[in-house]
């Protein structure tokens, strides 16, 4: 039986919430092989999520973008349903998008809200929705959103909170619209399951039945790990040719969510993450949509382009842009790939990215475009969602060995020691793989960087992450110093065996 | 809208560290998230939650970070061992996935003791985690921590971290004269954490007296057990800390001595030294000696800010908006070191009900001047900045959540003193003794300086 995705799966928005990776797309928490070796595996239907006997926090569906990110939607309030500790890490609320400019665009004045029912323990024994209803109450009173989100928690979701029962009961009390995600940790061991069961709140309360299509406009769902810059650089090459783009969901209005069924056409910058908006907005709206190739590199930002092109007649125009922007910027991507060369002489200069299986898809076929070699990479979880495009990507640039990992930072750290590649590219959540006697810089910026060196989509991009990796090669004094003198996370013996999947337990899991 | 309901949860007593209703942006974490905190500032003791799969990623951005933008060293954050409880777990129980994962953490992590923190989901679902710890004994030097979210606050993993070493670890030891503890510094949650044990240290020291910190000292856990070794616990702190060291002097007949908070500048150094020194002591020379040197050059240093001070911002109006410690050390240095003019406090920490008279007390009586703040328990964020809007204030210290519309919205200068403190980096600094009231005058009075 094939395991390929479903090309005639329907989003249901009668169901409280979406499928979780594992079911709809037969995602996985681990892999370590070659590509094509995964390909196989998975239309053989052999992916399966496995339990690790040693394992490090990476993330849950609420806990790793969803915290951080609803509570940035403007003109809304978020509620979330659980103890004081879910939402902590939205504590930077306030700060995230301060540090952008006005002049770079930010708002002078905007608010963003959140709320949590700090969830004790009289109400996992006696229930809480009589909480839950009074704050929605009160968020409608003190803010007066346009939406209240609430976010759902692993302790909402084991004493059996309903959610919905609450939900449909307070609605006709308040203005707001109500839009619940089911984002309870426990649900799912793939934190992709968080963006659809996000979209799938979007798509059932928030998006409207389409009054006009608005022919110029192109949804683009940006997510945290794409900068400020990035954002400007998509609207300066689409304003361009007489569009314009409707981000969401960080930093959007409430209004730019209803609009979504209004866009031309929806387009990728993580092909992975929009999957579900983009599908559900096609069914349901007419909205067409693409989820490859994503703006990163000159050559898919022109197949990118092209295809935005082809959704709202402007083909004409986009290649005259194409040709235009090559003039500026193709002599400086060349000057970049030239000082690489000179840099290894005769060899390649070998990456590790640490990716989302997003970034798998973007940043690989751009390090191809600058002569960089990708020893290996690093991604978080993989379904089959992005299949053809993985097999695609393989044919473009050859194989390269995937390991599947959530981002468990010994495996990690095991994988950058045995590489050894020239360049490691980490994030946050790759623990201490960072300290290495080679070079180390990020995989990528947040959302609220203004800064231009940051930048990675489009033309501009390109050149200025070319520029980025070329400065970090100059660089290893702060983690050559920090393993020297700091204590490794791991005993000497985990870098000696060879197995980075050393603690997999074998049956498989649910 | 006021309903019966509502009244009647107002009226309720807080007996926990949360309060009882829904809130903004409360300024700490939870439970699981401070008992977290408080084992990565012990260097040789490894945290394994027994928790979801994001706990402790939520917990690095929501804590570590938080607590002065710092990461979690080489066993927190993405390091951090978790059994990552999911569905299958809820049905079927997380003590397997426990049992592996000490094993496996045992055999790969450095860690000459390993503390088990249990979130929710296990107390939730029922399991029996003193049974799997109990199949460890004498092969795996474990601490058992029971500190589901829903417990209590951040500030309240702090207590059960400790109460758990001391039921699970501690053993009667002769006591050592002139060694104290220091309690009442919560790790991340007070900001400042690395810098105030470090300054507290050195301080006894400089009177002859040894201090056992715990935190940050590269045995740590050896530290942890010579906690009963101590003639006297100190806790700095007009509550946190409290319960551990009425617990130490209950099991091992160690007395304490409370102060409200860490000491900021000379008048409250002088006063902790010299009340520590005469409970346990010291000559009064040899006090009397350091503290004069010490208040000497401090107060001749302080002198080089006088013509910023009387020239640019003389007799201010100031607000706090921060936790106990804070609030207290604070007020106190710029009201009666500055003098600055308290205008309103704000207390974020929601210290349990038995404690607030007494912190209400502390910032009132010893102030040097005839204004009186107006005070509040307030632990929601937006509560708290709608109490600041259309007062004289022209200072605001305060947590980072303030800083991006201090001046636009309230005309503040700001500093961020608390917790949250993500546009705030803190590796080492503190405000703690001599030095430290320096260092709270070099921030605030940098945000206005200028030539003059």
């Amino acid at each position: 039986m094939s395991e390929e995705y479903d090309p005639d799966y329907k989003i249901d928005l009668d169901k409280a919430t979406c499928p979780n990776r594992e079911q709809r797309a037969k995602g996985t928490n681990v892999y370590y092989g070659k590509a094509t070796e995964l390909i196989k595996d998975a239309r053989a239907g052999n992916l399966k999520c496995k339990d690790r006997n040693f394992q490090q926090t990476s993330g849950c569906v609420l806990n790793f973008y969803l915290t951080v990110r609803v509570a940035t939607i403007r003109d809304a309030a978020i509620i979330f349903h659980g103890p004081v500790g879910c939402s902590s890490s939205s504590l930077g609320y306030r700060e995230l998008f301060r540090g952008i400019p006005t002049e770079l665009g930010r708002p002078e004045k905007y608010e963003l809200n959140w709320i949590t029912t700090n969830l004790q323990q009289k109400d996992v024994v006696y229930g809480a929705s009589a909480k839950l209803k009074r704050a929605v109450l009160e968020a409608q009173k003190r803010y007066d959103p346009k939406a209240i989100f609430i976010l759902t928690t692993c302790t909402s979701g084991v004493i059996g909170e309903d959610i919905e029962g609450a939900v449909a009961e307070i609605q006709p009390e308040v203005k707001a619209t109500i839009v619940p995600i089911h984002c309870e940790g426990v649900r799912s061991r793939l934190v992709q399951t968080g963006y659809d069961a996000f979209w799938h709140g979007v798509l059932k309360y928030l998006v409207k039945k389409p009054e006009k299509k608005q022919k110029d406009l192109v949804n683009v769902a940006s997510m945290l790990s794409y900068t400020w810059q990035d954002r400007l650089e998509i609207k300066r090459l689409l304003n361009k040719v007489g569009l314009r783009v409707n981000f969401v969901p960080e930093f959007a209005t409430v209004e730019q969510f209803e609009q979504l069924g209004e866009a031309a056409v929806t387009a990728p910058l993580c092909p992975t993450y929009t999957d579900y908006i983009s599908r559900g907005l096609e069914q349901e709206y007419g909205v067409p949509f693409f989820l490859y190739p994503p703006p990163t590199g000159i050559r898919n930002t022109d197949e990118w382009l092209r295809k935005i092109g082809k959704y709202t007649d402007k083909e004409d125009e986009i290649e005259a842009l194409i040709e235009e922007e090559h003039k500026v910027w193709s002599p400086k991507l060349e000057a970049i790939k030239d000082e690489f060369k000179k840099l290894k002489g005769d060899g390649e200069i070998e990456v590790l990215g640490a990716l989302g299986q997003g970034r798998l898809l973007s940043q690989l076929p751009y390090f191809d475009e600058l002569g960089l070699k990708s020893a290996a990479a690093l991604t978080q979880d993989f379904d089959n969602l992005i299949l053809e495009d993985l097999e695609r990507l393989v044919d473009d640039i050859g194989d390269v060995d995937v390991l599947v990992n959530t981002f468990q930072a010994a495996e990690q750290a095991h994988v950058t020691r045995t590489r050894d590649p020239d360049i490691t590219l980490t994030c946050p959540f790759q623990g201490g793989a960072y300290k290495r006697e080679k070079n180390v810089t990020r995989i990528h910026s947040l959302r609220a960087d203004p800064d231009p060196w940051s930048a990675q989509s489009g033309y501009a991009g390109a050149v200025a992450f070319g520029n980025f990796l070329l400065q970090s090669l100059d660089s290893t004094s702060f983690q050559k110093n920090l393993k020297r003198k700091t204590a490794d996370s791991y005993k000497e013996w985990w870098y000696e065996q060879p197995n980075p999947l050393h603690y997999l337990k074998e049956e498989t899991s649910k | 809208m006021s309903t019966k309901e509502d009244k009647k949860i107002e009226e309720e007593v807080f007996d926990n560290t949360l309060g009882t209703e829904f809130v903004e942006a409360p300024k700490y974490s939870c439970a699981l998230a401070g008992a977290y905190a408080t084992t990565l500032g012990i260097y040789g003791v490894v945290p394994l939650l027994h928790a979801g799969l994001g706990c402790g990623l939520g917990q690095l951005f929501g804590q570590l970070y938080a607590g002065g933008q710092n990461a979690g060293g080489p066993v927190g954050g993405t390091s951090t061992p978790t059994t990552g409880l999911v569905e299958e777990h809820v049905i079927f129980g997380g003590e397997d996935k426990l049992r592996r994962l000490i094993e496996s953490s045992a055999e790969l992590m450095e860690g000459d003791a390993f503390a088990v923190i249990s979130g929710c989901i296990p107390s939730l679902i029922g399991d029996d985690v003193e049974a799997v710890i109990r199949d460890f004994e004498g092969k795996v030097p474990l601490i058992n921590i029971n500190a589901p979210g829903f417990s209590g606050s951040s500030y309240e993993g702090y207590e059960l971290f400790f109460e758990a070493v001391i039921d699970q670890i501690l053993e009667p030891l002769p006591k050592e004269k002139g060694l104290v503890n220091v309690f009442g510094i919560v790790p991340y949650q007070h900001i400042f954490w690395k810098g105030e044990v470090d300054a507290v240290k050195k301080l006894l020291e400089s009177i002859g007296l040894k201090a056992n910190v715990i935190f940050t000292e590269f045995n740590g856990f050896e530290k942890l057990k010579e906690i009963p070794k101590a003639e006297y616990n100190l806790v700095l702190s007009s509550w946190n800390g409290h319960r551990i060291v009425k617990k130490l002097e209950e099991k091992f007949d160690t007395p304490f001595i409370a102060f409200p908070s860490v000491p900021v500048g000379p008048k409250q150094t002088n006063y902790f030294l010299r009340t520590v020194g005469e409970k346990l002591d010291v000559s009064t020379e040899i006090i009397e000696e350091f503290v004069d040197n010490e208040e000497r050059k401090a107060y001749r240093f302080i002198e080089y800010a006088g013509d910023a001070i009387i020239l640019v911002r003389p007799h201010s109006y100031f607000a706090v908006v921060a936790d106990s410690n804070a609030v207290i050390n604070i007020t106190q240095f710029l009201a009666n070191e500055v003098g600055y003019l308290p205008d309103i406090i704000q207390i974020t920490d929601n210290p349990p009900e038995e404690y607030r008279d007494a912190i209400i007390k502390e910032i009132t009586d010893k102030l040097e001047t005839p204004v009186k703040p107006d005070i509040f328990f307030e632990n929601d964020s937006h509560l708290a900045r709608e109490k600041l809007r259309d007062r004289p204030f022209q200072f605001l210290f305060s947590s980072s959540l303030e800083s991006p519309t201090a001046m636009s919205e309230l005309g503040a200068l700001h500093v961020t003193v608390g917790f949250p403190s993500y546009n705030r980096v803190i590796l080492g600094d503190s405000y703690t003794g001599y030095a430290g009231g320096l260092r709270l005058m070099e921030d605030f009075i940098s945000t206005f300086a200028g030539p003059l």
